[in-house]
């Protein structure tokens, strides 16, 4: 018996839906705007996207927001293609997060 | 492995069937195993269990096909009439023969 | 602390963008994204410039699109026809460029009212719609609204009659949809941009109603 995709839960038991609508931070517009570039920039298609966000844990799929788990699904599949290094991806991310400071470009 | 043309036509009850295949499908489990009609042939596309690996596969037909709520879920409430449309590619179908 | 968002350097230097962000404490996500470009832009991927460009057209994407051709639809009959048949068309009519490889238009009426929900993600006719609401990408609507549309209907205040047929539509491959609301009696009284004012975000898949008539309060004699 195959198991069940993670993000196959249509019809699950599920608790109360969040009717509040939330602000979208700048970062998240500029997520979108950056993956509406690849998509076309490295013929990147959605289905891929997809199934890169598919092989996620469980835990990291159900606790993670829409926008969190595209940047990683996006993130998972540039590294699976080699066009962004993890372990440079990794420092810089630790550099930002250390200095506080959005402004990393000259 | 695509027909030249719609193996299925508006109207016809079909199974959505549950091949059993591991990683990117678009499939729900909920409407595996059940019986529909077609409600339209969606034309071709490319199939998606090919594109998530950056293989070209052929080109496969896509169908809507609705279904009524109460064959979904047990204990769907007094409102029999309600349906439920989803989007089945057509290696995902077989015909159902209408002897019920 | 981070006064470099008040400078204003031209020239040579990409254009500053102003950053809306500024009271919201950087997160490990933000930090994430924000290492992925500077590596792309350095790799020559893409440039801040387009990632801005790209930023002002997302923001020209807003639910109000699909209002005005709906509305367009409730005033014009041929138009309404042109819709249903061809969405993507009949937006281009507007100036809208939908690029989804197929939309279309779930209209609903006194019989049968359409609800729309992506199970496996939370695909979306985004060109035409923006980005969906939070409720829409919830894991919660995402489950329940296929198997219980009625109690999710009611959550967001919706009570149809018990004779009224409801349709869920999961966007699960390569579809897009848009719910046309029932045109309400007496729409012609109103302008366009009056009508569109009328349908919600919330409406367009299904989670909401436009009122049944126009003008139900009489003017004061």
């Amino acid at each position: 018996m195959v198991e069940r995709l993670v993000s196959d839960i249509g019809g699950l038991p599920a608790g109360e839906i969040p009717l509040e609508e939330r602000r979208q931070l700048f970062w998240e517009k500029q997520l979108i705007a950056t993956v509406n570039l690849l998509t076309k920039r490295l013929d990147i298609s959605l289905d891929e996207y997809r199934r890169s966000t598919e092989e996620m844990s469980p835990d990291h799929y159900m606790s993670s927001g829409l926008y969190d788990r595209r940047l990683d699904g996006w993130l998972s599949l540039l590294f699976e293609r080699g066009i962004i290094d993890p372990d440079e991806h990794r420092d810089r991310t630790r550099n930002i997060l250390r200095d506080g400071t959005r402004d990393v470009f000259p | 492995m695509s027909s030249p043309d719609p193996l299925f036509r508006v109207g016809q009850a079909v199974r959505i069937l549950d091949l059993g295949k591991p990683g990117h499908v678009r499939t729900p489990t909920y409407v595996r195993n059940k019986i529909g009609l077609v409600e339209r042939c969606c034309g071709k596309f490319d199939n998606p269990e090919e594109r998530a690996y950056r293989r070209r596969g052929n080109l496969v037909y896509l169908y809507r096909v609705r279904l009524r709520q109460p064959d979904l879920w047990p204990g769907y409430d007094q409102h029999t009439a309600d349906t439920l449309d989803v989007e089945i590619y057509e290696h995902w179908l077989a015909a159902e023969p209408r002897d019920s | 602390m981070n006064d470099h968002e008040h400078d204003h350097h031209h020239g040579a230097h990409e254009p500053h963008t102003p950053n809306e962000d500024d009271d919201v404490q950087l997160t490990e996500h933000e930090a994430k994204f924000l290492a992925l470009k500077s590596m792309l832009i350095e790799k020559g991927i893409i440039t801040a410039a387009e990632i801005n460009a790209q930023l002002q057209l997302n923001e020209k994407k807003t639910p109000h699109q699909a209002a005005k051709m709906i509305a367009r639809a409730w005033r014009n009959a041929e138009f309404h026809a042109r819709m249903l048949a061809d969405p993507k068309a009949a937006a281009r009519e507007l100036g809208i460029e939908v690029t989804e490889a197929k939309l279309v238009a779930l209209e609903n009426t006194e019989q049968l009212h359409n609800m729309v929900v992506c199970t496996l993600c939370s695909c979306y006719p985004r060109s035409l719609l923006g980005e969906p609401p939070a409720f829409y990408v919830s894991k919660a609507y995402r489950s329940r609204a296929v198997r219980e549309p009625r109690k999710v209907l009611g959550e967001f205040g919706v009570q149809l009659p018990d004779d009224v047929e409801v349709r869920v539509h999961d966007s699960n491959a390569d579809l897009r949809y848009f719910v046309v609301p029932v045109r309400p009696a007496r729409a012609e009284v109103l302008s366009e941009d009056e009508l569109a004012a009328l349908i919600s975000r919330d409406a367009l898949v299904g989670c909401g109603v436009v009122e049944a008539a126009i003008g139900r309060k009489l003017p004061a004699l």
